[in-house]
């Protein structure tokens, strides 16, 4: 089943961030090789006689068409619900889509979203016709206030943004997954390695959204595949269905019949 | 008249007409700027493109403009 946000249905679940990378052209490699069909970027302040920014914007349209994709834009840098509200706006007359990624951050030190401004910010822009997809904490409560507010996909955080740790509260995001079935889930920042997406994959995620951990690989467009490939494994594995975890060992080699089993009692 | 343009101090020659943003824009972005995708705020609200024209500005406004950069 491929994933949905917001009805849209794409065939890959990984969502790809496009800063950081050593250079354009790396990016666009990347971006095409993770065969991610969604592609995050900003609106920022630009020095008027600066040019830096229309390389990058022509680079990311090329490699989005080219994989058929969607742009998501952020509200990165965003401290208040009516900032976030105005650069979504922003975003949607520019970028021409009505898909935002909410970011209100509450804290400096962790960037750790701010609840209470993102459940105000989310709920005006519902009212606008905003398609939200809210990047939050891994809190249950949250997540729930969220999707009551009518947000179909939700994006709690593996570790804070950047820091490369994983998943820090397993728990935590289970419960989310158990108590949200129908919710569309992505795991959004954090990400350090393949094995992490994979994890969030077996746990029943939706997607993974990331960006430091490809940009910033010796090779990205080498670590684009890995996640890539991680990614499906994880899903696979989920429908799959893994076996329940046990207390003792339990011999898999059938132990019938299993020459010399008697051996000592022969001696004795 | 003044405006803070992405934080900048800008003077506008007096005008006895009132001014737009349109022609805000057209008096202080050089054309290649102009020609560029962007997206502008003023006084922290948003204002559509469509709107340049009928929203006029006052001493000591603000504008933004941003523009596309890469994002994570």
């Amino acid at each position: 089943m491929p994933l949905s946000i917001y009805d849209q249905a794409l065939t890959s679940r990984l969502l790809i961030g496009s800063a950081l990378y050593p250079s354009p052209e790396i990016m666009k490699q990347a971006i095409l090789a993770s065969g991610s069909q969604v592609v995050t970027l900003s609106l920022k302040r630009q020095n008027p006689m600066a040019q830096s920014g229309d390389k990058f914007w022509r680079y990311i349209q090329a490699s989005v068409e080219q994989n058929q994709g969607f742009l998501l834009p952020n509200t990165a840098g965003c401290k208040t619900a009516k900032e976030a509200i105005t650069l979504a706006k922003m975003s949607r007359e520019l970028f021409q889509t009505d898909w935002i990624k909410l970011e209100v951050i509450g804290d400096d030190y962790n960037l750790q979203p701010d609840p209470v401004e993102l459940l105000i910010a989310t709920e005006q822009l519902l009212a606008d016709g905003f398609k939200v997809l809210p990047y939050c904490t891994d809190d249950l409560v949250i997540c729930q206030r969220l999707y009551e507010l009518g947000c179909q996909v939700i994006m709690p955080w593996a570790s804070p943004i950047g820091t490369g740790k994983g998943l820090m509260n397993p728990y935590n995001l289970a419960s989310i997954r158990q108590r949200l079935p129908e919710a569309t889930l992505i795991l959004d920042a954090g990400i350090g390695k393949p094995s992490d997406a994979c994890i969030a994959m077996e746990m029943g995620f939706d997607g993974v959204l990331l960006n430091s951990a490809i940009a910033l690989a010796d090779n990205p467009v080498l670590m684009a595949k890995a996640f890539a490939t991680a990614i499906n494994a994880g899903e696979l594995a989920y429908i799959a269905g893994t076996m329940p975890e046990r207390q003792t060992a339990h011999a898999s080699t059938p132990t019938l019949d299993t020459p010399f089993w008697h051996h000592g009692e022969h001696k004795s | 008249m003044k405006l803070y343009i992405n934080g900048n101090a800008t003077e506008l020659p007096h005008s006895s007409e009132a001014i737009n943003i349109e022609m805000v824009l057209a008096k202080t972005l050089p054309k290649s700027q102009l020609e560029q995708s962007f997206a502008l705020a003023l006084n922290g609200e948003f204002v559509g493109r469509e709107d340049y024209v009928k929203t006029t500005v006052n001493n000591r406004d603000s504008i933004d403009l941003l523009f596309p950069i890469v994002g994570g």
